[in-house]
């Protein structure tokens, strides 16, 4: 178990290595002059100079890049261009206004799809199960934003159900926000159901076909007793690997959420940064949902090892 | 080898069998494949796999044009793609030039109303599909056409280059798109072509593992060793041995890339990442009608995020039943 998650450690560090790499590449390699970027075509040349020396573009692309693995690990990621603040004094605390949103989101998103899948797998191929499928397969292929444009339109103005703008004011209380976080939460329930319901669904009707469950039910156990002691503990694994995945890419699609809701979080900030092309942010925010999906990916996979004796106890990997 | 038995039906020829639903299994197309001994038998073997490929092709197109849900996507599709093309030609209204009817809620002579300067949306939703609709299918044909090379170099000569390839692919999946498209755009530029390679970029590497795995599969089966005892060569035996035998896998993912590459540039361009303004693009309009939205101005950021949805679901709804008969296969 200790090599497990000592092997599987190592490997998350190899992969958050080259994504820094990666993204490094696509900031400094791609041709095109920061200074220039940021300040415009009009600048004058000693002005571009002065600014790519002062924010350090001028230095050789190798010490650039130590820089920016530098940054990585010690989770310190320099100055922002448009404000000259620090990244990590903007980046953060739009981190955790994301994370509030996106923990609504799951919360949820999880007992709703699982319920829905074990629904459609005991009906496998009748109208129902038919239409559980589809629908999951529509919602999840529509994009978040274009979902959170029609609850805006529909539920929050024609309705009066929710708030046009997602940013509570500051000192509301935790059922107070609650209020204004529930419209985007919910365009993002509609993106993410389908996935995790296709999972939960195949991995009971796996189950349902399967010996052990024969067994369970010729040994005189009830239809739910097989459900929930055999075939759910085994359909777990997959759906929390699914869960995992989602919590990284849910960063994708997040953005467009917060922009149509006016929500102040990671999507936003990004997005600001975008505009004034303020690249210590953009790489830093890029970083971040990296770290936040190994993590993810990383705990998951330690909870189905700690959830599953084969893994749990495998010496050999 | 009962297949040999068989009679060999010549190219062209309509087998009818009944149940004729019942697909030739892939396992006998690759058994044609067989090392020949003889030359006479190197020509028979290679007709009767191209036929018997072809038939097996024939078989799984009639059966995806059967699926209702396939004929309902290809409709859709058809329906934006002639509207982008025939462009202001069929709209009731200019797309472009504005009016002093501004804001003005559907009626019959707006049947979707109109925009902050008096635009008919409709018409604007009509040439909305032009930039979306030519975009999306370029970067995915690209990204599968780069992650195909990728893919087949991994999985046909593994070992340390296949770990270290894994391991970037592995990098890449690690962020969602979107985002990485963002950051790229923002020092790239938002020009057409920009778009189209940084989506394609950035679908190779997912296309590059599956295709891996499929060819992982294909890579000790008995016609990839006899061909390269014969002495072909590696990009022989990779594009003219074992591509054939992948084709399945691979089309499929082309299918459901080119659904995520209508998400993907649509949510590009309602971020800023792509065409920009006055542009008619469905993503643009509704960034452009969300903002007067708390006026229950609900017409102008509605029907192009309806449009985008129906484009979308279609390509999926394609995706779908290709991949359903395809796998089954």
């Amino acid at each position: 178990m200790v090599r497990y998650l000592l092997r599987r450690l190592a490997s998350a560090v190899v992969t958050l290595w080259l994504l820094a790499t990666i993204v490094f590449l696509i900031v400094s390699v791609l041709p095109g002059d920061v200074g220039r970027r940021v300040l415009g075509p009009f600048a004058l040349k000693e002005d571009v100079a002065r600014y790519n020396h002062q924010i350090g573009t001028d230095r050789p692309l190798i010490r650039q890049y130590l820089t920016t693995i530098r940054r990585l690990f010690t989770l310190d990621f320099g100055n922002s261009y448009q404000t000259a603040s620090s990244v990590n004094k903007i980046i953060f605390p739009a981190l955790f206004r994301s994370g509030k949103l996106a923990l609504l989101a799951f919360v949820i998103t999880i007992p709703i799809s699982i319920a829905a899948g074990i629904f459609a797998a005991r009906r496998q191929d009748k109208p129902s199960d038919r239409i559980v499928v589809t629908t999951g397969l529509a919602s999840s292929s529509i994009p978040e934003f274009v979902t959170a444009a029609v609850l805006l339109s529909v539920f929050s103005v024609h309705w009066r159900l929710g708030k046009v703008f997602a940013n509570p004011p500051d000192g509301t209380s935790v059922i107070g926000q609650f209020r204004y976080l529930i419209m985007p939460a919910l365009a993002m329930v509609v993106a993410y159901f389908g996935y995790i319901t296709r999972m939960s669904r195949a991995g009971v009707i796996h189950g349902l076909q399967s010996d052990y469950a024969r067994t369970a039910t010729m040994k005189g156990l009830s239809k739910g007793e097989v459900m929930r002691r055999h075939i759910l503990r085994n359909a777990l694994a997959p759906t929390i690997t699914v869960i995992s995945v989602q919590i990284g890419y849910l960063f994708g699609g997040i953005i467009g959420v917060e922009k149509v809701f006016n929500y102040a979080g990671l999507g936003s900030t990004m997005l600001n940064a975008v505009t004034h092309k303020d690249i210590p942010v953009l790489q830093a925010a890029v970083l971040l949902v990296g770290v936040v999906y190994m993590s993810s990916t990383l705990l998951a996979d330690v909870l189905i090892a700690f959830l599953n004796p084969r893994v749990r106890l495998e010496t050999t990997r | 080898m009962s297949e040999f038995d068989e009679p060999v039906p010549a190219p062209g020829e309509i087998v009818s069998t009944p149940g004729a639903d019942v697909l030739v299994p892939s396992t006998t197309i690759r058994a044609t494949a067989i090392p020949p001994t003889t030359p006479a038998e190197t020509e028979l073997s290679g007709v009767v796999q191209f036929s018997e490929r072809k038939q097996a092709r024939r078989e799984n197109w009639r059966l995806i044009r059967r699926r209702p849900a396939f004929i309902v996507g290809v409709f859709i599709v058809l329906v934006w793609t002639s509207c982008a093309m025939l462009g202001d030609k069929i709209t009731p209204h200019d797309p472009f030039k504005p009016s002093s009817s501004t804001h003005l809620s559907p009626s019959a002579k707006y049947p979707f109303g109109t925009d902050s300067i008096g635009r008919d949306v409709l018409s604007r939703v009509m040439v909305g599909a032009r930039d979306v609709i030519k975009v999306a299918p370029l970067g995915a044909l690209l990204g599968v056409l780069f992650g195909v090379i990728i893919g087949m170099v991994m999985g046909y000569f593994g070992g340390w280059l296949d770990n270290v390839l894994s391991r970037i692919v592995e990098a890449f999946l690690s962020l969602p798109v979107v985002l990485v498209a963002l950051l790229a755009i923002t020092t790239l530029g938002s020009s057409t072509w920009v778009v189209i390679g940084v989506v394609s970029a950035l679908f190779t590497p997912v296309v590059a593992r599956t295709v891996r795995s499929a060819v992982l599969a294909e890579r000790d089966l008995d016609y990839v060793t006899s061909a390269k005892l014969r002495g072909e060569s590696s990009a022989f035996v990779m594009f003219k041995e074992i591509l054939p035998n992948v084709s399945g896998p691979i089309i499929v993912e082309l299918t459901v890339r080119v659904g995520y590459a209508v998400f993907t540039v649509a949510t590009l361009s309602f971020l800023g990442a792509g065409p920009q303004p006055p542009s008619p693009d469905w993503g643009v309009q509704v960034s452009d009608g969300f903002r007067v939205i708390s006026a229950s101005i609900w017409w102008t950021t509605f029907f192009p995020a309806a449009a985008i949805a129906s484009l979308v679901i279609a390509v999926n709804l394609i995706a779908d039943s290709v991949q359903s008969v395809l796998e089954a296969s």
